[in-house]
């Protein structure tokens, strides 16, 4: 502990601090491309900006006009520097921007040189807004890219509403303030009103519940805290696609409930000391039945736990979510849904498919592949007509059924058909064809699960808009 | 003295190609973003974004990156899709990676499959990132599962929008067993109900129509088939709109997210 405080206070090369620019003068050098881009972060913090350069953008020139700033088409002289509150220099010649560096250090004026560290006194970090909550990180100048892809680390996990978060934290302060005499307490108090339900009504916009049930505990401080069932869509495979949401989740959950069709990816961004209960089905391997998993659901949450429900795609679209929710909303459970990419979008993009295009489909309509007793209850006429993409989900062994059934019933030999593997995933395959050549197909191809069968011809596309992946070779 | 953009900086003095992303930005809610939508955003030196991004996902451009309106404005002239996909090739051959920003998904009704197959074309790199669409995102917020055993085994998703609309097959719509969701309906919802009931929908069937899905002021209001045209005249119901027609829409009393504005509808409704 102590070895790593002496190396920080030894090593650290820039003090963070935060510059209040609200209404102070700032002299912005440069009238191009990344003049304009500093232009917008300096009116965006309320400075007054003066704009010297030559010769400027009409972007530029517009953008300064519309916030009261200045523009001086004009060379760099040192004068320019005169009743600045902070220098940003933005011209790509060299001579320029070190003397303005050399005028600004002299004068102990901070000054910042773009993409030139060894020119700056001030540098800018990389930003995450969530106001009045402001998180800035750098690297020093030293590795731009690295500081922008830990900016992205941080907005996944800290939600876009996160400062309505601090809002409310504020406006209950001295509340909780006048209740906890003892700081240790009010400490535990706000953890637990931060990082549980509280919190999570107000991350998701439910702002005036979250303020009554922070009443009610503050009444009464030892109440005993509710559980609560999140069913959560993980979307197709890659973890990428996750949304913020899912992900906010799937950290703060106690007991993870998933299936099959979550892809082991997406299994490791649950959080580590979560309790995992497997409860996927296999075709012919029913793990655990449709009711145990409701009930589960049910008294996990009864027992005061956070349990969240991950499935594949989206939990309304043939997820069976709505049979989950039915028994926690009798037993007055609350529950959160969050919608996830079905795997028609996901693999329709990665395999460059269109599910709906202009010249080839109006609508797109989304089937389940399921045989049940071996056949299909499905209404086949309604399935030919024209200009529709069909889209059957876990369609692979009624592949040869839905292809037969559909020629039979007068769907043309010749409809272009694509069945994609593991869409999304690196090992991602389309398989292309039609409704005669894709049975064929399948039945000498080694086809892993999951699939997806789109027909229709927007299928055909998948030759010019392929992008990802590999396609199958046939 | 026009710096060159930082995509283009890697190589010295060539300007090397930028890519272009075509990203859905789901239903409004910026905690719906995707991780890989949001990674396109932050990477991107141009954003082009269309009517149905929602203010909360606009707050999350990076300030610094300029970024335009490139939507449809209903009844007004606005930027034509065929320069839109010029633009688009002529910014990425400029060095510049463009992220092109759109409500819902690129390839349910996004016209995504025209930009790429303009991309892809010119010899442009892209790639698709794929959003929750609106017909998943507002029905989940409203509590209507598109499928759900015993009432739905399936859904379809229609545009009531555009000049092929003749080629709607009512017959195949009007099938039971089925949940069917209309994009941009609002403004057609008689011509809907209508054709439906024609068909031989029931016209007890069970309809809502969800306003500004997904966002802090979403209306769901719940009817039948029959009677949601009059109700969406009633309430001044405007677009961005969905309209979602089957059993399952009896659902939304009882599996409803509380979600603002939802609870008074209901009442509302009932009084």
């Amino acid at each position: 502990m102590l070895a790593v405080l002496t190396l920080f206070t030894v090593n650290m090369d820039y003090l963070p601090l935060f510059h209040n620019l609200r209404n102070r003068p700032c002299l912005l050098i440069g009238g191009g491309q990344i003049a304009l881009r500093k232009a917008r972060l300096l009116i965006a913090a309320g400075a007054q900006v003066r704009v010297l350069a030559p010769e400027v953008l009409p972007e530029l020139a517009a953008l300064i006009q519309g916030a009261n700033g200045h523009i001086v088409l004009a060379e760099y002289a040192p004068q320019h520097l005169d009743q600045m509150a902070l220098v940003v220099c933005a011209t790509d010649n060299h001579h320029i921007n070190q003397q303005v560096s050399q005028d600004c250090f002299a004068r102990f004026l901070p000054v910042n040189v773009v993409d030139s560290p060894e020119l700056c006194s001030v540098i800018t970090p990389a930003i995450v807004d969530r106001s009045p909550v402001m998180i800035a990180f750098s690297s020093g100048g030293e590795a731009p890219v690295m500081a922008r892809m830990l900016r992205a680390k941080i907005e996944s996990v800290i939600p876009a509403s996160f400062g309505q978060l601090a809002q409310l934290a504020s406006k209950f302060r001295e509340k909780v303030k006048a209740a906890f005499d003892d700081g240790d307490k009010r400490r535990r108090f706000w953890e637990a009103v931060l990082g549980g339900t509280i919190a999570e009504k107000v991350l998701s916009g439910n702002i005036a519940s979250a303020e009554a049930d922070l009443e009610q505990l503050l009444q009464n401080p030892s109440v005993e805290t509710r559980g609560e069932v999140y069913l959560v869509g993980a979307g197709p495979g890659d973890p990428d696609l996750l949304t913020f949401k899912a992900l906010r989740l799937m950290q703060q959950a106690e007991v993870v409930l998933y299936d099959r069709l979550v892809s082991p990816p997406i299994m490791n961004l649950v959080r580590r000391d979560a309790e995992r209960i497997y409860v996927g089905k296999r075709r012919h391997d029913h793990a655990v039945e449709q009711t145990q998993i409701n009930q589960m659901l049910l008294e996990l949450a009864q027992q005061g736990k956070r349990v969240l429900r991950l499935k594949g795609g989206d939990p309304f679209i043939f997820g069976r979510g709505g049979e989950e929710i039915e028994l926690l909303a009798e037993h007055g459970i609350p529950f959160q849904i969050v919608p996830g990419i079905t795997a028609a979008s996901g693999c329709a993009a990665y395999a460059g498919i269109p599910l709906t295009h202009r010249d080839y489909a109006q609508s797109v309509r989304f089937i389940t592949g399921h045989l049940k007793d071996g056949s299909f209850n499905l209404p086949w006429t309604e399935l030919i007509s024209n200009q529709q993409t069909l889209v059957f989900y876990m369609g692979l062994v009624g592949l040869p059924t839905i292809c037969a059934e559909l020629i039979r019933h007068g769907k043309p030999q010749n409809t272009p058909c694509a069945l994609i593997e593991k869409g999304t995933l690196p090992e991602q395959k389309v398989h292309l064809g039609d409704l005669t050549s894709l049975p064929e197909l399948v039945k000498n191809t080694e086809i892993h699960a999951p699939t997806l069968l789109i027909i229709g011809p927007v299928a055909s596309l998948h030759k010019k808009l392929a992008w990802f992946g590999g396609s199958a070779p046939n | 003295m026009v710096y060159p953009p930082k995509s283009s900086r890697a190589k010295n003095g060539s300007v090397a190609a930028g890519k272009v992303w075509l990203v859905g930005a789901g239903p409004g809610n910026a905690d719906l973003l995707t991780i890989r939508a949001l990674r396109a955003i932050e990477n991107a030196d141009l954003i082009l974004f269309d009517q149905l991004v929602s203010d909360e996902i606009r707050a999350l451009f990076p300030k610094q990156v300029p970024h335009f309106y490139v939507g449809k404005v209903k009844g007004q002239h606005s930027i034509e899709q065929q320069d839109l996909n010029a633009l688009l090739v002529k910014k990425a051959r400029a060095g510049l990676n463009v992220c092109r920003v759109k409500g819902g998904d690129p390839f349910v009704f996004g016209r995504g499959g025209e930009e790429l197959l303009a991309l892809l074309a010119a010899g442009v790199d892209a790639e698709v990132v794929p959003g929750i669409t609106a017909a998943s995102g507002c029905t989940t917020n409203a509590g209507i599962p598109l499928t759900h055993r015993g009432l739905a085994q399936g859904c379809t998703l229609v545009t009531a929008q555009g000049e092929k609309e003749a080629a709607l097959n009512w017959q195949a719509l009007a099938s039971l067993n089925h949940t069917l969701v209309f994009y941009m309906g609002v403004s057609r919802a008689q011509w809907i109900a209508e054709s439906l009931i024609n068909a031989g929908l029931d016209t007890n069937t069970p309809a809502a129509v969800i306003e500004n899905g997904c966002r802090h002021n979403q209306r769901v209001l719940v009817s039948d088939i029959a009677n949601l045209p009059a109700l969406i005249q009633l309430e001044a119901v405007t677009s961005p709109a969905l309209i979602v027609v089957g059993q399952v829409v009896s659902l939304a009393a009882t599996l409803h997210v509380p979600a603002a504005g939802f609870v008074e509808t209901c009442q509302r409704l009932s009084a």
